[in-house]
């Protein structure tokens, strides 16, 4: 098998409190392999974001060991998460995908431009036709439907070949045509580009694409 | 009650950084407004406060051109009414100091028997020769007790006087001594300044003043004291409207920022409007929960400003009564008089530009349909757009600027060129949408090439909050314009001035007696000084100016001899048309004049145009040759030969000497010479070149006033860019979450809000120096022609308007400094997810 080091994700028993006194984990543990796909099910509040969070490389844990592309995320000051989110890390969230500013193009470009990459346009271009928009490529956001948004913003978070796939309920605001499109598009994040994937979601459809499916209660995983 | 503090109070502590830096702006404006209004008045002066001090309430006061014959006393006294005259003395006299340190001040020659003041109280008569009141001014100044000695040194000669009384809580210096003594130590016999009348109780004031009319020639003027006060406010009014419009502007940018600052408000509690709008609250109800935010940061901001502005007065009105005496007339500056009514006038001018700033983006929230605020808005920054619509308004208002310039001073007062200024603002203001997208848009390329991502998302979400966006701009570069405008007003003015100088300061040596140097007052030179001056060896002519106050249609001016054929020589005078040589040659040895171009303006008067001008005993009918530019005060000069001004007023002291030093000779050491020679006259002696950088320095002064005007005027705007970019942040917050987790470095996001407020500043800076430089034009063609009468020429100080621009670039950048701070600060995990 892999060595543990070299595992996208790697969670060992962690915990994660916030300051209000909330324990939002209760003692987690996740692999998550390179092409996999994980989704993350449970009731509101059971701390689905927070695991995300974790895995995305925004936020500590508690107690407990988080390595994200083999990095230990508590021993990284803000420099160093940041690094690690801009060349590992792609994000896809519910609401609020896109800068309504910029075009779709420019959104897509952005990371790469935070990252001080080179040859950013055509890159930003190709990932946009990966995810079928070539022709919208001008287009403002709110000249997008909601399901074109939220292709965007996978192409936006594939755009740097990341390691990891983080999105929280991707297809939570869409219809189920979109939702479908939009679902097959993260398992062809794994499948293709080798992403290791994990996703909240409250549907039963689409966890079903998922590799793995960890049931979340209180804090706690129920399944593996 | 409840509804209030929930709606209203609770936004403003919620939100503290924006109403703490609205609050300051108001209060900002509204200090400004009240210290330049109190300032100025106190400046403008009480011009009867001596006078009443030593003799009493006056009822009127009796004056003419050149001095009152003393004689006409007699007659007055012999009048059948209940009434006592009091002739007056008013001159400079030079207080001897124990080394040769010299000082000046006002004396008083007062008729101490007729007026029964307290230098006569308790006195045997013959002490009344020697006794003096003074000022507790003067008193604190050297440290005179009652019962000091003092040395006054009239033109011949010197005498002492024993202080017997100080005159408590006066601001300025006088000594007041008896008329006889005056007359004496003066040498001036037969001629008062004014005769006094006090009217007794029970007799009718008009009877006496018809009586007194009947008496003394018509050309002399009798007025009450309050009339001569009203006077001085006219003189001023010009220049005093021009400091209350500058005081204005600040009030302006405030506005805009209390306008941004209600849209900020409308624009965050979009969805908590909506919800009230749901639960039932009518759009008045909205519309009003908006208007009370802006009223009371109104109240607030103008209770502060009051505050404020009454310790600004107080800095102020030093600089403001320099520049009135210097350029104006001579006045006294009065208390600090903070008036319940100018409380109450500051309070309603605050509130109701809050108020009236508010109305817009209130009226805006209050149109939000219920659902439509609930509805998750991703555009709701897309600015609607109607460039087309606006740029027509704005060539509008420009249109109507331009022909508002044309239009001619109303009252003396360049109302349309104020109006003409507000419109080219408020064109500037509908042009802000479209400069601001299209300037961006060029800036496009070069924004994403050189500043990366965050020029890029920088410039987008400006254009993306562009309405906005555009009233930040709007104020910044209303505040910028002033600077710009008032900036190449000053040096045009500095630089015409400096030219003028030049050619006005011909001669080598300059010599006047000791005495204060205001508009008005001219001290005579003792009557030696003129031949020691004319026999030191190296001087080769001398041209001696004899000067005198006179009024002139209501409106005091100067009248003045001097030698034209060696002003002629020397080329001294520039004209607005005609022939120097031609002109300058028609005068002697005839009644002809010349005027300078603030008189003309002043007057109406023209070439060819005849000044009956009331002299002595006759009455000079002065035919003007020419107009000459002129910058050394604003109320106007006739300036006429030597022989005729001595024709009318026969032994009229000189008052100024200007020396020209033989070719072949060397300056300096005429200068010892004619020191020496004079060392016993108070005569102040000064090369030409310490003159040019005296009028200089007194040229500065006058517009340091302006200069921190404009200053605050751009803290208001530096304040509102650090609030409109704090308003961006808040607004954007998930934006900013959301890019941190594409990846952004703190210090990214910190660059790009900080490169937000460059671009601000830059927007605000190129629209700004567009309309100061329109605005400079209305100033020096319009305003200040109409207002002071003065041609200025063109001469805009490129170097320091570039500097002034740069530092202002900078101030704003800085002003993003704290929002830049507070967004690289934001929790990304916290602020994407919250709702
Ligand atoms: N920043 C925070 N500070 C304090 N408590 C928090 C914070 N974020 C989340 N929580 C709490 O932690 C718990 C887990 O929250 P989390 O957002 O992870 O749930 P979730 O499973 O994503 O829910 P949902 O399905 O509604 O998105 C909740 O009780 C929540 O109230
Ligand atoms: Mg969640």
């Amino acid at each position: 098998m892999f060595s543990t080091s070299v595992l996208p994700i790697h969670i060992l028993d962690a915990t994660k409190t916030y300051p209000g006194g909330v324990e939002a984990l209760r003692g987690v543990s996740l692999e998550c392999a390179a092409g996999s796909v994980t989704a993350l099910v449970g009731r509101s509040g059971c701390g689905k974001t927070t695991l995300l969070n974790l895995c995305g490389a925004m936020d500590f844990p508690t107690t407990g060991e988080v390595r994200v592309s083999g990095q230990d995320t508590s021993k990284l000051d803000d420099a160093g998460l940041t690094h690690l989110r801009r060349n590992k890390i792609g994000f896809v969230f519910q609401f609020f995908q896109l800068l309504p500013s910029l075009t779709a193009l420019e959104n897509v470009e952005l990371p790469l431009l935070l990252a001080g990459a080179k040859n950013t346009e055509a890159k930003a271009r190709e990932r946009l036709g990966w995810v079928g928009l070539d022709d919208k490529c001008e287009s403002l956001p709110y000249q997008l439907s909601g399901g074109q948004m939220q292709r965007v913003a996978i192409a936006r978070a594939m755009v740097h070949d990341p390691a990891i796939l983080v999105a929280d309920e991707p297809t939570g605001n869409l219809d189920t045509a979109s939702g479908d499109v939009v679902l097959k598009l993260i398992r062809r994040a794994a499948d293709e580009l080798g992403a290791a994937v994990v996703f909240a979601t409250h549907s039963a459809e689409a966890a079903a694409i998922a590799d793995i499916r960890v049931r979340m209660r209180d804090g706690r995983m129920e399944s593996a | 009650m409840k509804l209030f503090r929930r709606l209203i109070l609770r936004p403003l502590r919620r939100d503290l950084m924006r109403t703490l830096l609205t609050l300051i702006a108001i209060a900002l404006g509204v200090a400004v407004v009240i210290a330049i209004d109190l300032a100025g008045d106190a400046a403008a002066g009480s011009f009867e406060s001596s006078m009443t001090t030593l003799v009493g309430r006056v009822d009127y006061e009796i004056t003419a051109n050149a001095g009152v014959d003393e004689t006409v006393l007699a007659k007055l006294s012999g009048l059948p009414v209940d009434a006592r005259f009091a002739a007056v003395i008013e001159q400079p006299v030079v207080v001897e100091g124990p080394t040769s340190s010299h000082t000046s001040t006002v004396l008083y020659g007062i008729d101490v028997i007729a007026t029964g003041t307290g230098l006569s109280s308790g006195q045997e008569s013959g002490d009344l020769e020697t006794s003096a009141v003074v000022s507790s001014e003067l008193a604190e100044r050297f440290h005179w007790k009652k019962g000091d000695s003092i040395t006054l040194r009239g033109r011949e000669q010197s005498a002492d006087f024993q202080i017997q009384a100080i005159a408590p809580n006066q601001n300025t210096g006088w000594i007041g001594i008896d008329i006889g003594a005056a007359q004496k130590l003066l040498d001036f016999y037969g001629k008062v300044q004014r005769i006094e009348v006090f009217v007794g109780p029970g007799e009718d004031g008009a009877q006496v003043e018809k009586l007194i009319r009947a008496t003394v020639p018509p050309s002399w003027e009798i007025e009450t004291p309050g009339a001569r006060s009203e006077e001085n406010r006219r003189m001023l009014r010009a220049f005093r409207w021009n400091l209350r419009i500058l005081s204005y502007i600040s009030l302006l940018v405030g506005a805009f920022l209390i306008y941004n600052s209600i849209a900020v408000s409308v624009v965050r509690r979009r969805t908590e409007i909506g919800i009230l709008r749901a639960l039932g609250t009518s759009s008045r109800g909205v519309l009003l929960i908006f208007l009370g935010e802006a009223t009371m940061l109104g109240v607030v901001g103008s209770l502060l400003g009051i505050l404020l502005g009454r310790g600004l007065a107080a800095g102020i009105v030093g600089m403001i009564s320099d520049t009135v005496n210097a350029l104006f007339t001579t006045s006294t500056p009065g208390a600090l008089a903070l008036s319940p009514l100018s409380v109450a006038a500051a309070l309603l001018t605050g509130t109701t530009v809050a108020f009236f700033s508010a109305l817009i983006p209130a009226r805006e929230a209050a149109r939000i349909a219920p659902a439509e605020a609930m509805r998750r808005a991703v555009v709701e920054h897309q600015a609607r757009l109607h460039t087309g619509r606006d740029l027509l308004i704005a060539f509008t208002l420009a249109l109507a600027s331009y022909g508002l310039c044309q239009v001619g001073p109303i009252e003396g007062r360049p109302i349309a060129g104020y109006a003409a200024t507000l419109l080219a603002v408020a064109a500037a203001a509908m042009i802000a949408p479209a400069f601001v997208s299209s300037l961006i848009g060029a800036l496009r390329g070069f924004l994403k090439r050189f500043l990366g991502p965050e020029g890029l998302v920088a410039g987008r979400s400006l254009v993306a909050s562009l309405s906005r966006t555009s009233v930040v701009v709007t104020a910044l570069a209303t505040a910028v314009a002033m600077m710009v405008a008032v900036g190449v007003m000053v040096g045009s003015f500095r630089e015409t001035v400096q030219v003028w100088l030049n050619a006005q300061l011909s001669a080598d040596i300059y010599m006047r007696a000791q005495g204060q140097a205001r508009a008005g007052i001219f001290a005579p030179l003792a009557s030696p000084v003129q031949g020691l001056v004319e026999r030191t060896p190296g001087v080769d002519s001398i041209d001696v100016l004899r000067a005198l106050e006179i009024h002139y249609e209501g409106l005091r001016a100067t009248l003045a001899g001097a030698r034209t054929d060696i002003l002629q020589r020397s080329n001294t005078f520039r004209f607005l048309k005609g022939d120097a040589r031609e002109i300058m040659a028609s005068l002697p040895g005839r009644d002809r004049a010349i005027v300078t171009e603030p008189f003309t303006e002043k007057h109406h008067v023209g070439v060819g145009d005849v000044l009956k001008i009331p002299l002595g005993s006759g009455v000079a009918a002065l035919t003007v040759a020419g107009v000459y530019y002129d910058y050394s005060n604003d109320r106007g000069m006739i300036l006429v030969d030597e022989s005729t001004l001595l024709k009318y007023l026969p032994g009229q002291p000189v008052n100024d000497i200007a020396v020209y030093v033989k070719q072949g000779f060397d300056r300096v050491k005429v200068r010892r010479d004619i020191d020496d020679r004079l060392r016993d006259y108070p005569v102040l002696i000064a090369p030409n070149e310490f003159l040019r950088a005296e009028a200089v320095k007194v040229f500065d002064r006058t517009f340091a006033v302006t200069y921190a005007l404009e200053g605050v005027a751009i803290l208001v705007a530096m304040l509102g860019a650090a609030n409109s970019l704090l308003a961006l942040v808040l607004d954007r917050r998930r934006e900013i979450g959301l890019i941190r987790y594409l990846g952004a470095a703190r210090g990214q996001v910190r660059r790009m809000i900080l490169t937000e407020a460059g671009l601000l500043g830059f927007l605000a800076g190129s629209l700004g120096l567009a309309l100061g430089m329109a605005l400079s034009l209305v100033l020096i063609y319009v305003i200040n022609k109409q207002s002071f009468g003065w041609t200025i020429q063109f001469h805009p100080p490129f170097a320091l308007l570039g500097s002034a621009l740069l530092l202002v670039w900078i101030f704003t950048i800085l002003a993003g400094v704290y929002p830049a701070q507070f967004a690289a600060g934001l929790e990304p995990a916290e602020v994407v997810h919250e709702e």
